[in-house]
């Protein structure tokens, strides 16, 4: 609000503001003098009249004052701004009605939705155009389109066009619809007229530049919010699978957007069909996380996570990839049964991969001879532990294709480990050749220890907040060596190439102790010390179990077959790499009805329109990768953060703002008070 | 100052004024407030029309051909006294001059006329007369007994056109030193304006009252004062001291006449709870009618009433 002068310097009349007081002081002395002989009665008169005249001269004096200030403001040219809400529209014969159509507008408040109360507002605002105005209407929500190819004058056309726009579940592209409104009114001025609940953190800031592109060639976008008061809203934001060094939980974050805490029943609803119920407690406008175990033997898949909230069904659920859980996806070898504990590396291995004996972790490892080798089924282990084996030229070629298939293998060094039967082996795929194993210290004295791993490394990130330090506490006399080799150098990104050679652990002094090739989807990682006593006190450090369980989970040690796992956003294209296969795969939505999905160079691209999980297969063959759509987390925040009016009163403040002429009411108000203060003052004052 | 010649010449006027006024009335009888009870014969007083006709002597009528009443004891010894308020509030209103005020127009030459006339009328019914002045310039409580005989009305007459208005009338103190002085049934006629606080000087009248006395009281006012007919506003003051008031005659008329209305009421209550009369006379009221109601009680179509 401001008060401004068209011609300030008129100002310089309020100084006639004196007058009135001159004239009152004037009034106090009379210059003739008067005898009278009734002064009793005049006394009277005045002890009556003193106490209106304590009010009624200064009241006098105040409205006189008033009275000539209001003129004087008038003749000023006095103009009062205030803001004016929101700009009005009419008069630039164009207009564009912007509908949201996003996943938030199908909130509920009051027995219908935002959407629908948004839909009935724009057509009372397109029905009531005046004749001849040129219009269009623009949905959005992920994406943004036009109900008539461009501005029109048939309003009814635009009207049947509206009657059929329905919600969806996608976001809420402003920036798309803004856009497409510039782009109708071709450079022009016009007025957009914005019917949508401007939620959610990043809406209306995404589509900051478009309204000052609006607002620069002169148009005006006139917000219509509709929003619910005040909004509620629970939804699950994130379901994850794994996030510790074994996994075997799924990590649920529930969010409330509502002002008052509640509690929600929830299911975490496996691939296989079972079903975890839970409750969550929710404070308001906050958000908890549940964790649930999932059992020791699971169907991979997309798992779905729901919590049931009336407010807004769409954002119930919550889907995520689950891999296939099952207590035998690790398969060690053992090449040389000790005879005692201390000898054998399978009673390390078993003990770090199954502390509780496989019961209340999702890996079981499985021993084998071998022999045994003979058998291996990818779809069943998918890491392979090598302990010591002596001779693995048998089955060297199978463990080749084990590996280029996407399993891993783990060889270890030991007394039975010659070169030249590993290199003849596992040539192919090694990091490096192998060499004969040689001493690092004399006997007696306290072996080399490892060098601290790099925490940045994702075989090594869970051991960042702790227990990184106990790496250095593992100390081996012997180790086997490399022919000398290059670890492949990182892209500027940071990651890793799918090909190449990495040294994930160093003993002091920079001789190898972990080293990794990565071959395709598979690994071999090449531990150059023993997983038993013998050559290293590895196994009684308190790094032992957890490294080894970290690499059954960092090796992909769950098994799944081959499904690749992709994630997508409702209303957002969905790009999944071709595999190197000659037919087009097809993709089927969560009701198992096929969705039209196109080729685009090397990809296969889709475009969800519903959350859940979607299949992509070959023919009738299971399906190569799974795709968990989910709506934008955005959509669920249903609260309001900025506001398209708020943007442009930034840019514009003058289409906010509207100016009253103050003068002829000051003028006439003046004239008022001149007249009120005369009759005043012929009612006894003296 | 008594041989002034313009004092003379206004004892000449108010003689003459007086004898007029006078003769212009119907002459009537002053009746006793004891008749029928006095019995003793006195003397014979020549007829003068308004006089009781049961009081003729029809034999001297017989015998000599003139009209002669017979007069008793009782009734030929009525002291007569006017009380004249000649306080400096009487020196305004309108005709106010410096001076001699004159005898016609101004409150204090209306005053003067009045007490004039009526001191020569009951002289002429043979009462002895006497005056009171309260205030004046420079004759302060000028006080001449009821007596009878010419030169003490040359006297009286002398004392009124030789005294103006001036100074403060203190009124309680000048009507209740009256009061002790006043005979037993006698008949004082008080003519001022009132103009003090009443409820400290009509107490005094109380003193007229228990001594049985025909009190009237004739209430002076200046028509223009009373209804402040005054166009431009000025600093009011009163000659006879106190603070002056800057007033505006327009935006304080109203509240005045409210004013007025209460005092009259006051006033007038005042006398009549202490026996007397009282008559409210504005200075442009014929002369005639207030001395026919001051002397005969008589109403007329004035408006202005005893009581």
């Amino acid at each position: 609000m401001a008060l401004s002068l068209l011609a300030p310097a008129a100002l310089a009349l309020s100084a006639l503001a004196v007058l009135p007081l001159l004239a009152h002081l004037a009034r106090q002395t009379p210059r003739d003098r008067r005898a009278f002989g009734a002064m009793l009665l005049l006394d009277r008169v005045v002890k009556r009249l003193r106490r209106r005249r304590r009010v009624k001269d200064p009241l006098l004096l105040l409205l006189r004052v008033l009275a000539l200030l209001f003129v004087v403001f008038a003749v000023s040219g006095a103009q009062f701004s205030y803001p004016g809400g929101v700009p009005e529209f009419g008069g630039s014969g164009k207009v564009i009605v912007v509908l949201d159509r996003s996943m938030s507008m199908s909130l509920s408040d009051g027995g219908s939705t935002l959407f629908a109360r948004a839909k009935t507002e724009a057509e009372q605002v397109v029905r009531n155009l005046p004749d001849g105005t040129l219009v269009d209407v623009v949905t959005f929500a992920g994406d943004a389109s036009r109900l008539a190819p461009s501005l029109t004058t048939d309003r009814q056309r635009v009207l049947g066009a509206l009657d059929e726009v329905q919600p969806t579940a996608g976001g809420s592209n402003l920036r798309a619809a803004l856009l497409e409104a510039r782009t109708l009114l071709g450079g022009e001025k016009g007025e957009v007229i914005l019917f949508s609940d401007e939620a959610g953190p990043r809406m209306v800031g995404d589509a900051g530049q478009e309204v000052q592109r609006l607002v620069a060639l002169g148009s005006a976008i006139i917000p219509r919010p509709i929003r619910a008061d005040p909004p509620r809203n629970v939804a699950v934001t994130s379901a994850k699978y794994g996030d510790g060094i074994e996994g075997g939980q799924v990590t649920v974050r529930v969010t409330n957007y509502g002002p008052d805490p509640t509690e929600v029943p929830c299911e975490v609803v496996l691939p296989d069909g079972a079903q975890i119920p839970i409750f969550v407690q929710l404070p308001p406008e906050g958000e908890a996380e549940q964790r649930i175990t999932v059992p020791r033997e699971a169907k991979g898949g997309v798992g779905r996570a729901t919590c049931h909230d009336p407010d807004l069904p769409f954002d119930d659920s919550r889907y995520f990839h689950l891999p296939r859980i099952g207590a035998s996806r690790v398969l060690v070898v053992d090449g040389d049964p000790g005879d005692t504990p201390t000898r054998s590396e399978v009673y390390f291995l078993e003990r770090a991969l199954a502390p509780w004996g496989g019961l209340r972790t999702g890996v079981r490892p499985d021993v084998t001879t071998p022999e045994g080798l003979a058998h291996l089924d990818p779809e069943v282990h998918r890491v392979v532990f090598i302990a010591n084996v002596a001779d693995p030229r048998p089955f060297g070629p199978r463990l080749v294709e084990f590996v280029r298939k996407g399993g891993s293998i783990v060889i270890s060094g030991g007394d039975n480990v010659t070169a030249d039967r590993y290199n003849a082996a596992f040539g192919s795929i090694l990091p490096s050749p192998i060499r004969k194993p040689r001493s690092l210290v004399a006997e007696g004295e306290p072996g080399v220890p490892l060098m601290l791993p790099s925490a940045s490394d994702e075989l090594f990130a869970p051991f960042a907040r702790s227990g990184r330090s106990g790496f250095a506490k593992v100390r081996a006399s012997r180790m086997l060596t490399l022919e000398p080799y290059q670890d492949t150098p990182k892209a500027a990104s940071g990651a890793r190439a799918s090909e190449g050679v990495d040294t994930l652990l160093r003993w002091e002094g920079g001789l190898p102790a972990l080293v990794q090739r990565r071959v395709g989807k598979g690994r071999v990682l090449l531990w150059t010390s023993t997983f038993d006593l013998g050559w290293t006190n590895f196994p009684l450090q308190a790094v032992y179990m957890p490294l080894v369980q970290r690499l059954v989970s960092y090796l992909g040690g769950e098994a799944g077959g081959n499904a690749a796992r992709f994630d997508g956003i409702v209303g957002e294209q969905v790009k999944i790499p071709l595999p190197d296969v000659v037919m087009e795969p097809t993709v089927q939505g969560p009701s198992g009805t096929p969705v039209r999905s196109h080729v685009d160079g090397s990809s296969l691209v889709f475009s969800p329109e519903k959350a859940g999980a979607y299949a992509v297969t070959l023919e009738s063959g299971p399906p190569i990768a799974w795709v968990a759509v989910n709506v934008s987390p955005d959509e669920s925040d249903v609260r309001s953060y900025d506001s398209v009016g708020e943007v442009e009163r930034d840019l514009d403040p003058s289409l906010f703002t509207k100016q009253v002429d103050l003068a002829p009411g000051l003028f006439g108000l003046g004239l008022l008070l001149l007249v009120v203060q005369g009759l005043i003052a012929t009612r006894g004052v003296s | 100052m008594p041989w002034d010649p313009t004092v003379l010449s206004r004892v000449r006027h108010l003689h003459l004024r007086a004898r007029t006024l006078t003769d212009d009335l119907m002459m009537g009888e002053h009746r006793s407030r004891r008749v029928g009870s006095a019995v003793e014969f006195a003397d014979y007083q020549e007829y003068l029309p308004g006089m009781d006709l049961r009081h003729l002597d029809w034999r001297v009528l017989a015998r000599s051909d003139r009209l002669v009443v017979k007069r008793f004891e009782t009734e030929t010894q009525l002291p007569c006294t006017v009380v004249l308020d000649l306080s400096g509030d009487l020196g305004t209103g309108s005709k106010a001059e410096r001076g001699y005020p004159p005898l016609e127009g101004s409150k204090a030459g209306y005053a003067i006329t009045l007490a004039a006339t009526l001191l020569y009328f009951l002289h002429r019914h043979g009462e002895p007369v006497g005056l009171e002045i309260v205030g004046g310039s420079d004759r302060l409580h000028e006080s001449l007994p009821p007596r009878g005989g010419r030169n003490h009305l040359q006297l009286l007459f002398l004392t009124l056109a030789s005294v103006r208005p001036g100074g403060r009338a203190d009124l309680a103190a000048a009507l209740t030193r009256v009061g002790a002085r006043t005979r037993r049934r006698s008949w004082v006629g008080v003519i001022s304006d009132g103009m003090e606080e009443p409820s400290a000087w009509l107490p005094a009248l109380g003193a007229f009252a228990r001594r049985g006395t025909d009190l009237r009281f004739v209430h002076l006012y200046d028509r223009a004062e009373w209804t402040l007919d005054y166009r431009t506003p000025a600093l009011f003051f009163s000659p006879e001291g106190g603070d002056a008031l800057a007033v505006d005659p327009s935006g304080a008329r109203e509240a005045f006449e409210e004013v007025v209305d209460e005092y009259v009421a006051e006033v007038r209550s005042g006398v009549v709870r202490w026996g007397g009369q009282y008559l409210l006379v504005p200075t442009d009221q014929p002369m005639e009618q207030v001395l026919r109601q001051v002397i005969v009680g008589y109403t007329d179509t004035s408006g202005a009433t005893w009581r």
